[in-house]
């Protein structure tokens, strides 16, 4: 052994070092092997487990001819992380700027924007990590930008929804938000059926966050949402908003509801209103004000007026306290009821007396007063309760108001003579059209239908929803009676003349009501209404118009302005839907049977 | 057979190297098996193979020739540090780096051959020089110094600051075992004091300067200018020390600068005590652990996640044995020069072993050392082999036995 060269002390001083080098590295190895090997794996499995949810699609909603009216379309949003953006890529921005449809100082501007200001007050500075470069981008689009692999510029996908038809049926259809809440119509009120369950996985992912397909660990999959059929008929919706456009450019009103019916079923086909909107667009609020968002045939109330009198007519004939040839001496102004002197409203011509029949041809307000005088208080409340009014039809859209209708403790001492004429009683465009089809169909209250069903991806039906009556409100024949009557409110010596349409019996009453304005009836502001059905014999459709505020010299009266846009929507409606005419030749031969047969067809 | 009865051969070295080679092999394999389509566990064997020729060949070679030759090997050591210069023809840039020369099949590193040549000149300076007091030292200092600081300098401008790093260890430990005087050394340890001193409180403004920079970012103040200083240092280098000093500073997600030595130290301590098993460690197989170096430097990482406690304790078990085993035959050599080589092998080994695996597990700062036997690398692999190939020609002319 030669230790000749070196010291001992040397030696061991170096043999040290050594060793405590490597009883250092043991050491380590010892505390992270062994002693922190819990806490550290915690922050492994955080790194590495991944949790993703699976988008389940909404359902599609579709008119009953099928017609796609809301669908959710796969879409990417474009944008970038200004971070991110590499000087190299600067000659591929023309390109970019191209395919997303804007110009290059636009794009240089967002690639440009680094940090933002947060708060006008404080300089305070924020890196900002994403622009918004394109929303809704399609599928084509996104690739093509993912092509031109500029770093910076990612996409996110989203399932977007579309409405097809842009404003038709808006308000029927509703619209999903950005958050993905359903906001209204029948997106919010079926959201349950539609929206389907979103599916999760939990899985691993890898140094470069790709998820390892191999560790997935439970995978849930989505469901989809299921699809609504609705009672609308997408050409049906069509007619009525076409005839909406026509009479909004005639008149200008402040709002137009239309609401087209099968009689028998209460199967809604077309429900617009104007101001309408696009639920493409309903965050447009500079093109869409808010307001337009309201289904004004379900959200607005107005005095119903003269298409009330259905009410007390009806009401009297089916109690039996009236015959429909029974004669009201309409000549005096004040009558004398339960010991006070009431004073009767007027019409606008003088009558001296007028049979029940032509109470209701006349649209006398003195004479259904009288009507109501007979019926009393309480039968006359019981029967406009019964025909819906003061209710929500349950027309499942939201937003719906149920209308004024006092109860008889609330009504002063002239409620019982102005009533009956559609006065002190408030009711939304489908109140007055429900009890219109109450006339319709052989006296039974429906429940509105919007949908037909909900079904399933191939096609089967999930839920199939079919007709409710809700009551019987007065007895078939006295509807029979009250359609006859109608009927020859659109005849030649009725209101609604301009409702007529050749070779069909339409049976529809008219209504014309003052607003009240700065708490005032109204000489210039009115409500001009026309519902009715036709064939009056054998009612197929039932159709609603009402006017707010037309604009146009004299009175918009319903004769004049709902009653002519009635008519075009009912023929329409004949040609797309094929309804046989009422009058045969025979039936020309035959003609109409005159008013004094009444009482003999009552007693059949 | 000869005289004493004691073997001829050392054989506690080669079996250390052949078994860490064969465990480097394998994990090289592991690391690249799920995501780069990597062959190079077969270049590594080649390698390997090479090396062990060499090995033999070295070995067979009485050492005091290198003494005779210690200027020729210094000098090509030099000139092929140079070759890697940007006005050298077959200079090879990579990651922003001169490190490598092209020789037509292969590219090579000169660096490792210039630690080679830097050792036995060092070691034939001092072994030749009569070192005693200070004042006979001066000169052969100054001969050791010029000898060592010429090819750190030129690795340092490369720029590979871990690999000139190795130099001043492995020159300290030289003079050490030398008889220099201990004023000297402690003179240098005050030196070294002072610097780390000096270091320490540049980096404790530039944490401070960090912070503040910081909370600018998040108040109404204007963002503050750059950090002055009067060191030469760049602040990626700042970050680097910072990154193992106090991660939180520099990176506080822990996703940035630290990233990877995170990501390591998760690696070792997953193992556990007995690992995950071969192919199994989710750290390398999934890419967390960076890909591009997880078969070189961060070879270890993949070893500790795998094999857990038991077989990184065998692996550094198996270095400790060799550096071990080195200042041994350092003992053993009999001349100074022998010495002087198998010290100055064995600490190059120690600096080489503790700083990579070090920094797999938190210990020292992130530098790119590899791993001798174990790390992929041809240049490296070979020089490994020569190194120990000299400290077996120690040990086998340990006495004159013609």
């Amino acid at each position: 052994m030669s230790r000749a060269f070196v010291s001992g002390a040397r030696s061991s001083i170096v043999l040290a070092t050594v060793a405590i080098a490597f009883c250092v590295l043991f050491g380590r190895l010892f505390y992270l092997h062994v002693w922190s090997q819990q806490e550290l794996l915690q922050h492994l499995e955080a790194n590495r487990k991944t949790f993703s949810l699976i988008e389940a699609r909404r359902g599609n909603i579709v008119d009953a001819r099928g017609n796609l009216l809301a669908v959710t379309r796969t879409s990417y949003n474009i944008g970038v992380d200004p971070q991110m953006v590499r000087e190299e890529d600067q000659h591929k921005l023309p390109q970019l700027a191209e395919l997303i449809g804007k110009t290059v100082e636009e794009v240089e501007e967002a690639l440009d924007t680094k940090v933002r200001v947060v708060g006008a007050s404080s300089n305070e500075v924020r890196l900002v990590r994403w622009v918004s470069l394109m929303r809704g981008a399609d599928e084509a689009v996104n690739n093509a930008v993912a092509a031109l692999n500029i770093r910076g510029i990612y996409s996110n996908r989203e399932h977007s929804r579309a409405y097809p038809a842009g404003t038709l049926a808006a308000h029927v259809l509703g619209y999903v938000n950005k958050e993905e809440t359903a906001v209204t119509g029948v997106e919010r009120f079926f959201d349950y059926y539609l929206r389907g369950q979103d599916g999760w996985r939990e899985s691993e992912r890898d140094g470069r966050r790709r998820e390892l397909a191999q560790f997935r660990e439970r995978e849930v999959s989505a469901s989809d949402g299921l699809n609504v059929e609705l009672t609308l008929d997408q050409m049906v919706q069509h007619i009525a908003e076409t005839e909406i456009a026509r009479l909004v450019e005639e008149f200008r009103p402040e709002g137009v509801s239309v609401i087209v019916s099968e009689a028998s079923t209460g199967a809604v086909l077309a429900m617009a209103n104007y101001p309408t909107y696009d639920p493409n667009e309903f965050f447009n609020t500079q093109k869409y004000p808010i307001a337009n968002q309201r289904n004004r045939a379900l959200t607005d109330s107005f005095e119903p007026g003269s298409t009330f009198k259905i009410v007390p007519v009806a009401a009297a004939l089916n109690e039996g306290v009236v015959n429909p040839d029974d004669v009201f001496q309409t000549g005096h102004a004040q009558v004398s009821y339960r010991g006070r002197s009431l004073r009767l409203p007027s019409d606008h011509r003088h009558y001296d007396s007028l049979s029940v029949y032509d109470v209701m041809v006349k649209s006398s307000n003195r004479g259904v007063a009288h009507l109501g005088l007979q019926l009393g208080e309480q039968r006359l409340y019981d029967y406009s309760a019964a025909f819906g009014f003061g209710e929500r039809t349950g027309c499942a859209l939201g937003g719906e108001i149920s209308g004024t209708l006092h109860r008889v403790s609330a009504w002063d001492g002239l409620t019982i003579t102005r009533l009956p004429m559609g006065h002190a009683v408030s009711a939304t465009p489908m109140q007055v059209h429900a009890a219109m089809s109450v006339i319709a169909n052989n006296g039974i209250l429906m429940q509105p239908m919007l949908t037909r069903r909900v079904f399933d991806r191939q096609g089967q039906d999930v839920v199939r929803f079919s007709p409710q009556a809700k009551r019987r409100v007065i007895s078939t024949d006295v509807a029979q009676i009250l359609s006859q009557m109608l009927a020859d409110v659109v005849g030649e010596n009725g209101t609604a003349r301009r409702a007529a349409i050749e070779n069909y019996n339409v049976a529809g009453k008219t209504g014309t009501t003052q607003k009240i304005v700065n708490g005032r009836y109204s000489n210039r502001h009115h409500v001009a209404s026309f519902s009715g059905f036709f064939p009056a014999d054998r009612p197929e459709l039932v159709i609603t118009v009402v006017v707010d505020e037309p604009r146009l010299n004299g009175t918009g009266y319903g004769g004049s302005v709902a009653a002519p846009a009635f008519r075009n929507i009912a023929e329409a409606c004949i040609a797309y839907l094929g309804i046989r005419p009422s009058r045969t030749r025979e039936d020309f031969i035959a003609q109409q049977p005159s008013s004094h047969d009444w009482p003999r067809r009552l007693t059949n | 057979m000869y005289p004493g009865g004691e073997p001829r051969v050392d054989l506690i070295n080669p079996l250390c190297i052949l078994l860490l080679c064969g465990i480097g092999v394998l994990f090289i394999y592991s690391a690249q098996l799920s995501h780069v389509a990597g062959n190079d566990w077969k270049m590594q064997i080649f390698w390997v193979v090479l090396g062990l020729a060499t090995y033999g060949v070295v070995s067979a070679i009485n050492y005091k020739v290198f003494l005779e030759y210690a200027h020729f090997i210094y000098i090509a050591g030099i000139v092929g540090l140079l070759l890697t210069h940007e006005h050298s023809p077959i200079s090879v840039e990579m990651m922003g780096a001169r490190r490598w020369i092209n020789v037509g099949i292969t590219t090579v590193q000169p660096t490792e051959g210039a630690k080679i040549g830097t050792l036995i000149m060092a070691a034939s300076i001092l072994a030749r020089s009569d070192i005693g007091t200070v004042r006979d030292s001066i000169w052969p200092l100054a001969k050791v110094g010029f000898v060592f600081l010429l090819p750190m300098l030129l690795i340092f401008l490369q720029p590979d600051l871990g690999s000139s790093l190795v130099f001043p260890p492995m020159v300290f430990a030289l003079l050490y075992v030398s008889r220099l005087s201990e004023k000297f050394f402690l003179s240098a340890f005050a030196i070294f004091a002072v610097a780390i001193a000096v270091l320490g409180a540049d980096i404790y403004g530039y944490s401070q300067h960090l912070e503040r920079q910081r909370s600018a970012d998040t108040s109404a103040e204007v963002v503050t200018g750059e950090y002055k200083s009067i060191l030469p240092i760049r602040n990626y280098q700042r970050n680097r020390i910072l990154t193992f000093v106090a991660p939180d500073v520099v990176d506080p997600g822990g996703i940035g600068a630290s990233w990877n030595a995170n990501q390591a130290k998760i690696s070792a301590a997953t193992g556990g005590a007995t690992g995950k098993g071969l192919f199994k460690g989710t750290q390398a197989q999934l890419g967390y652990l960076p890909q591009a170096v997880a078969h070189n430097d961060f070879i270890f990482s993949v070893i500790a996640e795998e094999t857990g406690f038991l077989g990184s304790a065998f692996v550094v078990g198996l270095f400790c044995l060799i550096v071990a085993n080195g200042i041994r035959i350092a003992g053993l050599a009999r001349d100074r020069f022998g010495m002087q080589l198998a010290i100055g092998v064995s600490v190059l080994f120690l600096v080489h072993f503790f700083i990579n695996i070090g920094m797999t597990i938190g210990i020292t700062p992130i530098t790119g050392l590899p791993l001798p036997f174990l790390s992929y690398g041809g240049s490296f692999v070979l020089s490994c082999f020569i190194l120990q190939g000299l400290v077996q020609s120690v040990y086998r002319y340990r006495k004159d036995f013609s």
